[in-house]
């Protein structure tokens, strides 16, 4: 169950809203701070406090790349793989990735450190080709510097699930 | 062609062929009335376009578009050139349907779709036939989507149409659309039951084999079914419907398009509601003093029978689920032998209520159901429309989508798939808030004097309630096209007339093209034509019997036992009579007691006529002939080892038809059965006299009501009801109330479990819980059901669902009364165990 804190945050965020629903996206934000991921509790509590059917929001929840229905690890990167990171590349890095990590698109690494997932276009086009860590924007990307990475989050302490 | 076209339309050339149609016009659509179907799978004249499938691509050549476009994306304009064949668009149609199909299982031949499969059509017509994809296929894992809907997600190409009809035309709220992309995924939140009573519509829109109907599943191919038009009869709104029979037995009944009664959809009682004709326990044999005998010994010995007896002691008890022939046939008995006049309602009120209906209704003023969904204002009178016309519930939906405000008075907690007001109040009240509303409607109109001056006092309202009644009273005035529905069921006799007099002054008030409606809902599907023909009821009827003023009874396609509140009594009534006859199909303990049973044919062997709540008569034709279903002689192996020349278990024949041979055998005979006949038999019904109805119908009702301006107001007593009592009141639902679908196999063994209902206030008082165990002191014995508590409910009643999981006959009487503190809740140890809801039935 959501703590009282995070009961009362939600309540606030929905009073005076006119629709509710609105809020939806921003309700499951909280709840999969708080879980780790929009597990099956956290979005029947959030559909109730949003006066939606479970199925209401479940439509929002699988529809977004940032709403994990399922754990993940502590690091959660999206590698984007827009059209312009595809014509530099990202396919190499993204197989680097994966192979460093040993883990294939949408697995987490056995150590629960990792989760690599593929994402729509994330607009840093310039930077290409790029990912996301936990919310922060990492490129342009080479193998090398993906090692680098790895390396600095794996001693580091990344706050986890950091979605906005 | 020489003729202009008319405003707001346009001509545009399809395939080198000319049409008019209104501008805006979905290209599509207007191929579609050239009798050319462009391929379509997200495409439904119901739900709209969105243009997601891309199948409908059609090339125009010329006009204000031009180049390759959905053609359900493009309204038609003036002087548009389409080309379906080009072949730049039949090349894009091809490759559209390859991909649709590359992730298709190639199961058609264990698919209960195929054989009247889109998907299959198209993809032939597309021209793919060779498959060139061989990589590894997208699958699901499916759910279980409850006992009607099968699910095969495998199968699904993402064209959106369950969900559209789920989600925005039923307002369904646990079905939908998950996930993205390729992965999207048509379903619940977790497995389980639809929700919706509408439900049943998604495996009439799905293209494919993904949502199926699952009980008539891997028992017929469509090409095996015997199929015909019918009329739905589970209630007044006369439904179209297709049925689909094989070995003499209904296999499934699918919506049928019409487009002013219920459009292209059907509730899931009506959709469900079959079964009853191949119940086991049907009578199929005529009998005489419970030996079986052959019709026209049957005949005979009730002819002998009934000579001895004086005219005016003979009674008749019809049906309003019966066809108008048999209707007919018998008011000709009646009025030719000079019986009693014939008794279709249960009591009194019912039949005065369903009169002021009829002689409310006049073609100038009723309202189909179509005519809902355009309505801008509209007041609903005394009446559930998901328990008593479900299908006009999804009306309203459709009307309060498009912008119409909805008020509903009542005393029971209506749930409405839509946004509407509801105010509530005790039955008795309904009458004194709709003259409140009709004085704020009408408020210094000179014609209205008369009708106003005839209007009950309201009763003492809240200043909040009487305010919130004289705004809706004003926007009633204000509206372009107000509509009045009012149900009967529940109703104070005088409350159908005085609705529809609130309607007919309202249209009175608007220009030439403003109108207003009137919409009754009526008990059953022939309630008009009953109505009409006027009659006593059964409590009066009871008691004549118990007097001895009526000594011989013909019940026809009646099942009064079963749907009285005072069982016992009508028993020991019956038990009185000298002669008792009944002729039906539903298996009843009427049959036990009767001394000649003559059994009749159901709608699907016997067709017929039907008019509906707005007077439109409409037609059921005979699917396939009477006999055992095969399924149940196939076990006792086929063919039976018997010398007939015709199906075991035919012997059932229309119930018009006994009843005219019986006419014939009384020595009255030498009526033709014509339209001259039913339109002499219904003097309330004028176009009965133009002949057959056309395919969706015609209106038969006068042009203007006979007493439609002076609605005659009775006195109607309001129960004295004691400080701390209920009253009980027995109410419609859904589902397992009404007369034949609470036969229905398949409702009974899925139909939610029956409950009570209560208002907050009285169950606070009682400290009883929703949701718990209820034990309830009736004058028969104690009933136990299930609590519902209401905050949007009359107080001061209790709602009990005729459902004949429930005892509800231990009423044992009308107007019981019930003390709230004699209520308690059933401790757990009590509780029924499991799924046994119900107590065994009373021997």
């Amino acid at each position: 169950m959501p703590d009282d804190d995070l009961r009362r945050t939600i309540l606030n965020m929905l009073q005076g809203v006119e629709h509710p629903r609105e809020k939806a996206v921003d309700v499951m934000y909280l709840l999969q701070r708080q879980y780790g991921y929009l597990c099956d509790e956290a979005l029947v509590v959030g559909a109730e406090l949003l006066g939606m059917t479970p199925l209401e929001l479940e439509e929002l929840a699988t529809f977004y790349d940032f709403i994990y229905r399922r754990p993940v690890g502590k690091y959660v990167i999206h590698v984007c793989d827009g059209v312009v990171c595809w014509m530099h590349h990202e396919d190499d890095i993204f197989r680097h990735l994966c192979a460093r990590l040993g883990v294939r698109p949408g697995e987490t690494t056995a150590d629960g450190l990792f989760t690599v997932l593929p994402t729509v276009c994330i607009g840093d086009c310039d930077k290409a080709p790029a990912m996301l860590v936990n919310g922060r924007f990492y490129g342009p990307l080479t193998p090398g510097r993906v090692d680098e990475i790895l390396e600095t989050l794996r001693s580091g302490d990344e706050e986890r699930v950091l979605c906005p | 062609m020489s003729r202009k076209p008319e405003e707001a339309s346009c001509r545009l050339t399809i395939d080198g062929r000319e049409i008019v149609v209104a501008a805006d016009t979905p290209v599509i659509d207007a191929a579609e009335r050239l009798g050319i179907m462009i391929p379509r799978f997200c495409y439904h004249p119901a739900l709209g376009a969105v243009g997601a499938c891309r199948m409908c691509a059609v090339k125009f050549l010329d006009g204000p578009v031009k180049g390759l476009q959905m053609s359900c994306m493009v309204g038609a304009r003036d002087g548009m050139v389409v080309s379906t064949t080009n072949p730049e668009a039949v090349d894009f149609r091809r490759q559209v349907v390859e991909w649709l199909m590359a992730n298709h299982p190639h199961d058609c031949p264990v698919c209960d779709e195929g054989g009247h499969c889109l998907l299959q059509d198209e993809t032939i017509s597309g021209g793919h036939a060779l498959r060139r994809y061989r990589g590894p296929k997208r699958t699901y894992r499916d759910q279980d989507l409850g006992p009607f809907v099968a699910h095969e997600m495998n199968r699904c190409i993402h064209c959106y149409r369950c969900a559209r009809f789920y989600q925005e035309v039923a307002g369904g709220r646990d079905y939908g659309v998950l996930s993205i992309a390729r992965r999207t995924y048509f379903g619940r939140y977790e497995g389980g039951r639809l929700e919706s009573p509408f439900a049943g519509n998604i495996i009439d829109l799905c293209p494919t084999g993904t949502l199926t109907d699952k009980p008539s599943r891997y028992r017929a191919r469509r090409w095996d079914l015997e199929r015909g038009p019918s009329v739905c009869l589970h209630c007044s709104l006369g439904c179209g419907l297709t049925v689909g029979a094989r070995y003499r037995e209904v296999m499934k009944l699918e919506a049928r398009l019409n487009p002013e009664v219920n459009g292209h959809f059907i509730c899931d009682r009506g959709r469900y509601g079959f079964g009853y004709e191949s119940r086991p326990d049907r009578p199929r044999q005529p009998r005489v003093d419970g030996r079986e005998t052959i019709a026209g010994a049957a005949l005979a010995a009730l002819a002998e029978g009934l000579k001895p007896f004086e005219a005016g002691k003979v009674a008749m008890v019809g049906g309003t689920r019966s066809n108008l022939e048999t209707l007919a046939a018998l008011l000709g008995l009646c009025r030719d032998q000079g019986w009693r006049p014939p008794v279709f309602f249960r009591d009194a009120r019912l039949a005065g209520a369903a009169e002021s209906a009829a002689a409310a209704l006049s073609g100038d003023l009723v309202a189909s159901l179509a005519d809902v969904g355009r309505a801008d204002v509209i007041l609903v009178v005394c009446a559930d429309p998901l328990a008593e016309a479900p299908m006009l519930a999804l009306s309203l939906r459709r009307a309060a989508r498009r912008g119409a405000a909805v008020l509903v008075l009542d005393h029971r907690p209506c749930d409405l798939p839509c946004e509407a007001e509801r105010l509530t109040f005790a039955p008795q009240e309904l009458a004194g808030c709709l003259s409140r509303l009709a004085h704020a409607a009408l408020r210094g109109r000179k014609e209205a004097a008369a009708y106003l001056s005839s209007l009950p006092l309201p009763p003492d309202l809240l200043p909040e309630t009487a305010l919130a009644l004289d705004t809706w009273g004003k926007r009633l005035a204000e509206a372009r096209f107000p509509l009045v529905v009012c149900g009967t069921d529940q109703a104070e006799p005088t409350l159908p007339a005085l609705a529809g007099g609130l309607a007919r002054l309202l249209a009175g008030s608007h220009d030439q093209d403003r109108r207003a409606g009137f919409l009754p809902l009526l008990p059953g599907p022939n309630g008009l034509a009953a109505a009409l023909a006027g009659g006593g009821d059964l409590e009066a009827l009871l008691a004549d019997i118990e007097d001895g003023r009526a000594t011989a009874l013909l019940v026809v396609e009646s099942d009064l036992l079963s749907r009285t509140p005072e069982p016992e009594r009508w028993l020991a009534a019956l038990r009185k009579l000298k002669l008792l006859a009944v002729c039906d199909h539903l298996p009843s303990p009427l049959l036990e007691a009767a001394h000649v049973v003559l059994p009749s044919r159901t709608v699907f062997e016997a067709g017929g006529h039907f008019v509906n709540q707005e007077g439109r008569l409409q037609r059921a034709m005979p699917v396939f002939s009477p006999g055992l279903p095969m399924g149940r002689t196939l076990r006792e192996g086929h063919p039976p080892r018997l010398f007939m020349s015709c199906a075991p278990g035919s012997e059932p024949r229309p119930a018009a038809d006994w009843l005219k041979d019986l006419a014939g055998l009384l020595g009255a005979g030498g009526r033709a059965g014509d339209w001259a006949d039913l339109a002499a038999a219904f003097p309330g019904l004028p176009g009965l006299a133009a002949g057959p109805a056309p395919e969706n119908g015609r209106r038969c009702l006068p042009e203007t009501a006979p007493g439609a301006d002076a609605p005659s107001v009775a006195k109607t007593g309001s129960p004295d009801v004691p400080p701390d009592h209920l009253q009980v009141l027995l109410v419609e639902r859904t589902f397992g109330t009404e007369e034949l679908s609470c036969r229905a196999p398949l409702l009974a063994a899925s139909a939610p479990e029956p409950w009570v209902d209560l208002a907050a206030a009285d169950a606070g008082k009682a400290g009883l819980a929703h949701g718990a165990w209820l034990l309830v002191p009736l004058p028969g014995g104690p009933l136990r059901a299930r609590l519902r508590v209401h905050q949007d409910m009359a107080p001061g009643l209790l709602l009990l669902p005729r459902d004949p999981r429930l005892l509800w006959q231990r009423l044992a009487g009308t107007g019981v009364l019930v003390e709230l503190l004699r209520l308690h809740a059933i401790t757990a140890e009590e509780e029924p165990a499991g799924e046994d809801t119900t107590l065994e039935a009373e021997p």
